[in-house]
């Protein structure tokens, strides 16, 4: 097997999963301005639903995984409705909402730890392995082609939706400028509700995907946001396409980036790259 | 009848009384300007009538039966209430055609995820979109207008909601003698359709030739209010709100 297709291949399926992140973060970022941290737990709460369903209760995977990515966008809705709508209304700083998702994402990965253990679990239906593929003289799992895939089918969903539908018009007009949309007849509320279930729903798939993949435990909500953080600012804060491309470039300098060194300098890797937009590059690949 | 009325409205900023106690009445169907030095309370009275900031006292009565002490900035529109900013506040990332579009569309819970905008919106869009002289530029970002065509499709935007009482907030500062003539004929035109205008404007020769009634506040507090050709004739007013 050559090194190369399969570090090209590695590459585009850990570009997919920050892609997906990146999609649902930025969409929210993008209507609401401030970091929602527990966007991460959000995520691992889908994923540990899909292990409850799937695992516990033995329902078919067809049933789990829906109702997971559900679970995620409603605790997303939810936190909005009782947390953030609230300090928002009492016109609280962004650095109040970001303290107050820190919370949130601590709270929320202890729950997880309490009920399902801190031991790591995985999602995978057989425990004889996964079929493989072979693409490009490179090899790729059943659930890593499902990770491609998924991630076209959000990137293109959430584009027909942001684009032209009249809802996506809304979203816009709300992270344009909130009080201006209020006065043309927005319901920015609603909007913004709407946003945080989609958004949810988003990371909590992310998180299943990697369920599947590698596995699960209740503090992977913090690495998962952090990359979709990452390749957010990477390709444009706010920017929701931007995001896409930011998460790619993520996936391809991590992966080869480790090429001839430890694998667990990947996150180091990816906070170099972080760390070196910021500085020379503040606003991304692309402006919002 | 008044189609908008203030009693005893009040607010403060840090136990500076912006708006002390204003009562005012806004006729429906005529043009009706708020002047006075800056700081007199003009825009935050605007504020206040759309919801932008809270009442700390009195009460905005619309339509002579629908009282307000808290009034919701998305609700404004369902009571035919709508406005332009002094700084001019637009959609900056969205074509000049989405910044009128979004005024018109309609927004179910789950139907606006797949709607588009019917043929109706599209023609109601460039309707006024042509008015103003912004269609050949309706797939340009709003960003890249110039401070003039920004103006403009804040007009637009208003003429698109359809609302019967229209707040314009400086709406003839810093234009060239072309788009205020733009600005002046719309603003006459809402009037013969019966549609009701409070303008807030510092020129003068405009507030005399547009308005049928003027108030004149200072320091939150109504000085003066009258026929614009009386109001602005006194010797009191003119040395010391209005500078001339």
């Amino acid at each position: 097997m050559d090194i190369l297709p399969q570090l090209i291949l590695n590459s585009l399926i850990a570009g997919s999963i920050y892609a997906i992140l990146a999609l649902g973060f930025n969409l929210i970022f993008s209507t609401v301005n401030f970091f929602d941290l527990s966007y991460g737990a959000v995520a691992v709460i889908g994923a540990y639903a899909v292990f409850y369903f799937s695992k516990l209760l033995g329902w078919p995977l067809f049933v789990a995984v829906p109702l997971g990515v559900l679970i995620s966008g409603t605790i997303g809705f939810l936190l909005y409705t009782s947390v953030y709508r609230r300090l928002r209304m009492r016109r609280s700083s962004n650095t109040v909402l970001l303290v107050a998702s820190l919370g949130v994402l601590t709270a929320l990965q202890a729950l997880l730890a309490i009920f399902f253990s801190s031991q790591f679990q995985t999602l995978s239906a057989t425990s004889s392995g996964e079929r493989l593929f072979s693409l490009f003289s490179g090899s790729i799992t059943e659930t890593q082609v499902i990770i491609l895939l998924t991630a076209v089918a959000v990137l293109l969903g959430l584009a027909f939706v942001l684009k032209l539908t009249l809802f996506g018009k809304a979203v816009k007009a709300v992270g344009d400028d909130e009080e201006v949309a209020k006065i043309v007849g927005i319901n920015t509320d609603k909007i913004i509700g709407k946003v945080f279930f989609i958004g949810s729903a988003i990371a909590g798939l992310a998180a299943i995907l990697v369920g599947f993949d590698t596995g699960i435990e209740p503090i992977m909500g913090l690495p998962l946001l952090l990359k979709g953080v990452i390749a957010s600012i990477v390709g444009g804060i706010g920017n929701v396409y931007g995001g896409v491309a930011g998460a790619f470039l993520l996936g391809f300098v991590e992966n080869f980036g480790i090429w001839k060194i430890s694998g667990e300098w990947k996150d180091a890797i990816a906070f170099a790259v972080l760390i070196l937009f910021l500085v020379f590059r503040p606003q991304g690949i692309f402006k919002k | 009848m008044p189609i908008i009325e203030t009693k005893h409205l009040y607010k403060h900023f840090d136990g500076v009384r912006a708006v002390d106690h204003l009562s005012v009445a806004f006729e429906k169907g005529q043009i009706t300007s708020v002047v006075g030095p800056n700081g007199s309370g003009k825009s935050t009275l605007v504020n206040l009538l759309t919801g932008m900031i809270p009442v700390d006292g009195g009460e905005i009565v619309v339509a002579g039966s629908v009282r307000f002490t808290k009034i919701k900035s998305h609700e404004v529109k369902d009571y035919g209430i709508t406005r332009t900013f002094q700084d001019v506040r637009l959609f900056e990332q969205m074509p000049v055609l989405d910044n009128v579009l979004v005024v018109l569309t309609e927004r179910g819970v789950f139907a606006s995820l797949f709607e588009k905008h019917s043929p109706y919106h599209l023609e109601k869009a460039e309707e006024v979109l042509r008015r103003v002289g912004l269609w050949g530029k309706r797939h340009e970002l709003a960003l890249g207008l110039s401070y003039g065509q920004r103006k403009l499709l804040e007009i637009a935007r208003v003429l698109a909601t359809d609302a019967d009482t229209i707040l314009l907030d400086e709406p003839f500062a810093g234009l060239f003698p072309e788009m205020l003539k733009v600005v002046v004929d719309i603003c006459k035109e809402l009037k013969v359709k019966g549609k009701t205008l409070i303008l807030i404007e510092h020129n003068m020769d405009l507030i005399r030739e547009l308005s049928d009634h003027i108030y004149v506040l200072d320091a939150g507090k109504l000085l003066a209010e009258g026929k614009p050709q009386s109001v602005l004739a006194r010797r009191d007013v003119i040395e010391a709100y209005l500078g001339e």
